[in-house]
């Protein structure tokens, strides 16, 4: 499998307070990986660093083997793509337009879009299964539409590795099936790397392979969901009670 | 919206100014048959005063009222995109308030100084105070260019616009208490905004700087499209915030301190007139939104600047007390009927 993102005694936090430390961790062509963790435990600020949002506080992150921050914005644009919780709201823009966005990296000085930026939108709401939207107001759009368009824009992005920021949050139960699944699709036949952060524990250990754990004042923990569980680091990391962590043992190994 | 749709929509937006162009030179306290005006155009006419009126007071006029109009509107589309706020416009920068104490200073301390009014000063004074509004703009956005160099937060950047905003108003109120009256009264005159100050001595430079800047928006076309996903999103696809924000606000605050500086702070055409071309061409793209809101900023001005002048006004009114009243029914119209 080709390592697409690695990082090295990697420690986030703002302005020099750190946040959590000593993060090694690879992400692999094709791997889809949840994060998890409570709330205030470092999540978003773990995908801000990634998205170079905010600088690391030490140690690196390596990206096809260069150092993350010393690749251009550009490049950068069509390396790494990301979906986050907050959502475009302006009253008149089309959810082409939002897709057309993700095309950006590849557009000259005045964004005109070449013929096949047009059959990359297309082809990335088709993915998603919302082509029949292209024509409407992005802002009127279900919570789980908008999000499936977001995910168009990334894909339409072009990047090997995509990070989403809460995905499931406003959907309801068979949404979030569905997006679990379209990721999987991403991952398997687009061989993309995807990370995404979800509290949606139960779903995450049925249906994703990996588990990345943050949790405050304990150390990083990454590993295979089933095998996190049974040696018992989900049950300690989430404070869970006996009978819930046997619950989910019996339900999901 | 279809292709068809726009173009006809501009080319509509396009024959309207025409017509107001040619309104604004037929229509004022002397009322110039249509003929004549195009004799006078046509340099067929042989009446000394009709010459005078077209060529050095109304074509000038409406030259300038175009010209400002399509500034100020496209400086407010800058801003609200920039900004991501409806109610964003260029004087959120302070910009207009830097320029009034400019004109403060300027007008109120010679009068304190030399014991006499700077309108006494004649043809200096009209030179004296552009160029007192354009370093007192000039002076304000390079603070907020300064802030935004060294920010990412656009909530943060309102902020301290506003408040440099209120210190400088604060300000020109102190200057304005210890001044002369002649001097305070031609304060207010300046204040409320007027397209005659250009003239035709000033128009090559007014009109060569206003058109520079006008251009150079066009550029900025692509990278306001992406803010429009937010700061986040536009950044992960390759744009450089604090470099774009600094650009956008030095575009909007060169064409803002411009017209300030020659036509005094005009309110409203820079808050109103994006909302008029969405809402018109129900468009976010900017390669579009940017021409529309220029056209309709041009109309917009051309209209308040007819009515100010109507016959019935001896002299004229103060843009400042038309501007809104012409255009916020229409923005409401435009506003409703979008919604049907």
């Amino acid at each position: 499998m080709k390592e697409i993102l690695k990082t090295k005694s990697l420690s986030i936090g703002y302005e020099g307070k750190t946040v959590v430390s000593d993060i090694d961790v690879t992400l692999n062509e094709g791997d889809i990986i949840a994060l998890v963790g409570p709330n205030g435990a470092g999540k978003s600020t773990l995908f801000k660093t990634f998205s170079t949002h905010i600088k690391p506080v030490g140690g690196t992150i390596e990206l096809f083997g260069k150092d993350l921050m010393t690749i251009s914005p550009k490049e950068r644009a069509k390396l790494l793509g990301i979906v986050l919780t907050e959502r475009p709201d302006d009253m008149f823009m089309k959810v082409y337009d939002v897709v057309a966005a993700g095309r950006y990296p590849y557009t000259g000085m005045f964004g005109k879009l070449s013929e096949n930026d047009e059959k990359e939108i297309k082809v990335s709401l088709e993915l998603v299964g919302v082509n029949h939207l292209i024509n409407r107001v992005f802002n009127t759009l279900s919570d789980g539409e908008k999000q499936k368009v977001m995910i168009a824009k990334a894909i339409a992005q072009n990047t090997p590795v995509i990070m989403l920021d809460e995905p499931t949050a406003f959907l309801d139960y068979p949404s979030k099936i569905e997006l679990f699944s379209l990721l999987k699709k991403l991952a398997k036949e687009q061989h993309k790397a995807i990370l995404f952060s979800s509290h949606d524990l139960e779903l995450l250990l049925r249906y994703t392979d990996n588990l990345w754990i943050i949790a405050k004042n304990k150390p990083f923990a990454a590993g295979q969901s089933s095998e996190l569980l049974k040696n018992g680091v989900i049950k300690e990391y989430f404070g869970l009670k006996d009978a819930d962590n046997q619950y989910l043992l019996n339900e999901i190994c | 919206m279809k292709n068809r749709k726009i173009t006809f929509g501009i080319l509509g937006i396009i024959i309207i100014g025409i017509i107001l162009f040619i309104l604004n030179l037929f229509v004022g306290s002397v009322t110039v048959p249509l003929e004549d005006i195009f004799k006078v155009l046509l340099k067929e006419n042989t009446d000394n005063t009709l010459n005078v009126i077209i060529f050095n007071y109304r074509l000038p006029q409406a030259l300038t009222a175009l010209l400002a109009g399509a500034a100020l509107a496209v400086a407010g589309l800058l801003m609200q995109t920039l900004f991501r706020n409806p109610l964003a416009d260029p004087s959120m920068l302070g910009i207009s308030s830097g320029a009034s104490l400019g004109v403060g200073i300027v007008i109120l301390l010679t009068g304190a100084i030399s014991g006499t009014a700077v309108s006494s000063f004649g043809w200096w004074s009209t030179i004296g105070v552009s160029l007192a509004a354009f370093i007192g703009a000039v002076l304000v956005l390079f603070v907020m260019l300064a802030f935004s160099s060294r920010m990412k937060d656009m909530t943060t950047l309102i902020i301290i616009g506003l408040m440099i905003a209120y210190l400088a108003g604060s300000i020109t109120d102190i200057l304005k208490f210890f001044s002369l009256k002649e001097d305070i009264h031609a304060f207010v005159i300046w204040g409320m905004g007027s397209f005659s100050g250009v003239g035709t001595s000033k128009m090559p430079i007014f009109a060569t700087s206003i058109i520079i800047g006008l251009f150079v928006t066009f550029f900025l076309s692509k990278n306001l499209n992406i803010l429009l996903l937010g700061e986040m999103y536009a950044e992960n696809l390759g744009l450089n915030i604090r470099k774009n924000s600094v650009i956008i606000i030095l575009v909007s605050g060169y064409l803002t301190a411009i017209v300030t500086a020659y036509c005094g702070p005009i309110a409203f055409v820079g808050l109103a007139m994006p909302h008029i071309a969405r809402f018109l061409f129900k468009s976010s793209d900017h390669r579009l939104l940017i021409p529309a809101t220029m056209l309709i900023g041009m109309d917009m001005a051309l209209i308040c600047n007819l009515i100010a002048r109507m016959p019935g006004f001896d002299g004229n009114l103060p843009v400042n007390a038309v501007t809104a009243l012409i255009g916020a029914p229409i923005v409401i119209s435009v506003i409703l009927k979008s919604r049907k």
